[in-house]
């Protein structure tokens, strides 16, 4: 039985209402208390943790989760397989090391931010040119890139460590691989989520090609795509929006692979609306898991613990209940 | 100067030549088919008409190298329909049919009600009326095919290049999808079919013109309606091995060709 299009609406909305519970959920969740009333009687403190942290906190998860949920469609669409996400072509650990270059290196969470920002482009950058060399426009030549420079990166990332102190240095790199939203403040976010508010919004503009370039390559090429430009543009603007978000957060897993996966198991389909709903799924897994994150345990715990506990089951209902239905 | 011509053509894998030198030429109005054994070069032939594999040589439609477009022209003025479609994502079949409006669409642009129309009316046309909304995933292999015919129909090009698209199909829509190509091509001036078709007997029923490729070559251009059938046994047995021919007249009346395999080495039967 196929969800009709007024389904998939009901499935956004309530995907929509959800995430609004939950950014609102996570606004007054944290160590220090936030009432409404204080902030209505004007209480400083009250405030400015509110503005500066929680509000900038829950918008990286709001945001920063549905952007994860759209590049995850986005890349499962274009590469044909469910398992592709963004890792594909090196992003995340091009983000690690440049993040733990950024801890050796500099100072402040911006210039870790920005260090990893810059190590996500290199990576990014490094594995388009490599795939350029062949002109054959496969995808396989891109994934095969990705793997080249994933393993560049590992390999940065482990010399890096290797050169780090351990009581400090190298504890940081490691909490950051784990991922939190916890170094996440109102003056480190602005111009990440700008930008990829700016890539999601040109991804969805493009869908129409993201579904061409789901066909054989010969095949999109006869539907009038110029396969080799349009792929790099939408893959370099999806990986542009998971940089912005994995530059403040760290390594997030899960949400890339399971929100457009649960988004197309819930829709049967891959039009705009399916692409609207993994987005929204993105969202509730991030703010889901770092609401745990930040309440769960009398210290904070790294956000990927939560995304993957409330992934992987939620996932696999997805699958049993979609064989049962077929 | 012909409707669309091929000359020259040389394509193959990895540094093996499959097509040498083929040369030939398709004027509008015809449906010209492509036969030969497997391995022969009609999917290559296709392939390397529509730019997918690099060739040597030249393929002109009316005066303009296709080389030398872009895919959006390209796919302006060729249809194309693969052996199997690639498309592996959960996509309605009226979403497919839209695809093939691709190159009238700007970038951003979206299907137009127009064209949501003209794709409902090509998806009946084929007899998949009332199946818009079906997953294209769902649909049996034959039907996934008419549906990518259906895209090709919609799509307002020119010239059709058709590799093997009745391989999935029964022998109903077979001649039904050949009827509506038939259609197709009388609709309008300037349009004709290449299609490498993997039935001799629908081929030689069906088509204006036949290709018969052998060794990379055109081995033979053979007329079915015109030339004596001793002479298309002839051409087609070096294919196809020990055939014979027969002309029929089915309960209409019409006349058809029909072809019998004979065991190897008892040499051709005279009609």
């Amino acid at each position: 039985m196929q969800p009709d299009r007024t389904k998939i609406k009901l499935f956004c909305a309530a995907g929509a209402a959800l995430l609004a519970v939950l950014a609102v959920a996570g606004l007054f969740t944290g160590k220090y208390p936030l009432t409404l009333e204080g902030m209505l009687a004007g209480d400083e403190m009250q405030l400015r943790v509110f503005w500066t942290l929680r509000a900038s906190r829950t918008a990286v998860g709001v945001l920063g989760g549905f952007a994860l949920g759209v590049a995850g469609f986005v890349y499962q669409t274009v590469f044909r397989n469910p398992l592709a996400s963004p890792d594909v072509i090196g992003v995340s650990s091009g983000a690690s090391a440049g993040a733990a270059a950024g801890i050796l290196f500099l100072s402040g969470a911006a210039a870790v931010t920005a260090a990893s920002f810059a190590g996500a482009l290199a990576a990014v950058g490094l594995a388009l040119a490599l795939s350029a060399l062949d002109r054959s426009g496969r995808h396989s030549t891109i994934v095969l890139a990705g793997i080249a420079v994933h393993s560049l990166a590992q390999t940065a990332l482990m010399c890096l460590k290797l050169t780090a102190d351990p009581e400090r240095e190298l504890a940081s790199i490691e909490y950051w691989i784990m991922g939190s939203l916890n170094g996440v403040s109102g003056y480190s976010i602005g111009g990440n989520l700008a930008l990829c508010a700016l890539c999601v919004a040109a991804l969805f503009l493009l869908h129409r090609q993201v579904l061409l370039l789901s066909a054989d390559e010969g095949e999109a090429r006869m539907l009038g795509v110029s396969v080799g430009r349009m792929r790099l543009a939408v893959l370099l603007t999806a990986t542009l929006a998971v940089s912005c978000v994995v530059s403040l957060s760290g390594l997030i897993s899960f949400v890339g692979l399971l929100a457009p996966h649960g988004a197309r198991l819930l829709t049967k389909r891959s039009g705009p609306g399916t692409m609207l709903l993994g987005g929204l799924l993105g969202g509730i897994l991030l703010t889901g898991a770092d609401i745990l994150a930040r309440s769960a345990a009398a210290v904070e715990l790294p956000v990927s613990i939560f995304t993957s506990l409330l992934g992987a089951p939620f996932l696999i209902f997805l699958i049993v209940k979609g064989r049962r239905q077929a | 100067m012909s409707f669309f011509a091929v000359e020259n053509l040389t394509a193959g894998y990895g540094g093996r030549p499959v097509l040498d030198g083929v040369c030939f030429a398709v004027e509008p109005g015809r449906i010209v088919g492509v036969v030969g054994a497997n391995g022969s070069g009609k999917t290559t032939l296709l392939k390397a008409v529509c730019g997918i594999l690099p060739h040597g040589g030249s393929c002109t439609l009316e005066g303009n190298r296709l080389e030398e477009l872009s895919p959006r022209q390209l796919a302006g003025r060729c249809g194309y329909i693969p052996q199997r479609s690639g498309i592996a994502i959960d996509v309605t079949a009226l979403e497919v049919v839209l695809m093939g409006f691709n190159p009238q669409l700007g970038l951003l642009e979206r299907p137009t009600p127009a064209m949501r129309e003209q794709a409902r009316r090509a998806l009946a046309q084929v007899g998949l009326a009332g199946r818009e909304e079906e997953n294209y995933l769902h649909l049996s292999e034959g039907q996934k095919q008419l549906c990518i015919l259906a895209r090709t129909l919609a799509a307002g090009s020119r010239l059709l290049l058709l590799d093997e698209p009745e391989s999935a199909l029964d022998l109903r829509h077979r001649y039904r999808m050949l009827d509506l190509l038939r259609q197709w091509v009388g609709q309008a001036p300037g349009r004709a079919v290449l299609a490498a078709l993997h039935d001799p007997a629908l081929a030689l029923n069906c088509c204006d013109r036949l290709l018969v490729l052998a060794g990379g070559r055109v081995r033979a251009v053979l007329d079915p309606a015109a030339d004596p059938p001793q002479q298309l046994e002839r051409q087609l047995a070096e294919v196809y091995g020990a055939i014979s021919l027969h002309r029929c007249a089915d309960r209409s009346g019409r006349q058809q060709l029909v072809l019998l395999k004979e065991p190897e080495g008892c040499g051709t039967i005279d009609p």
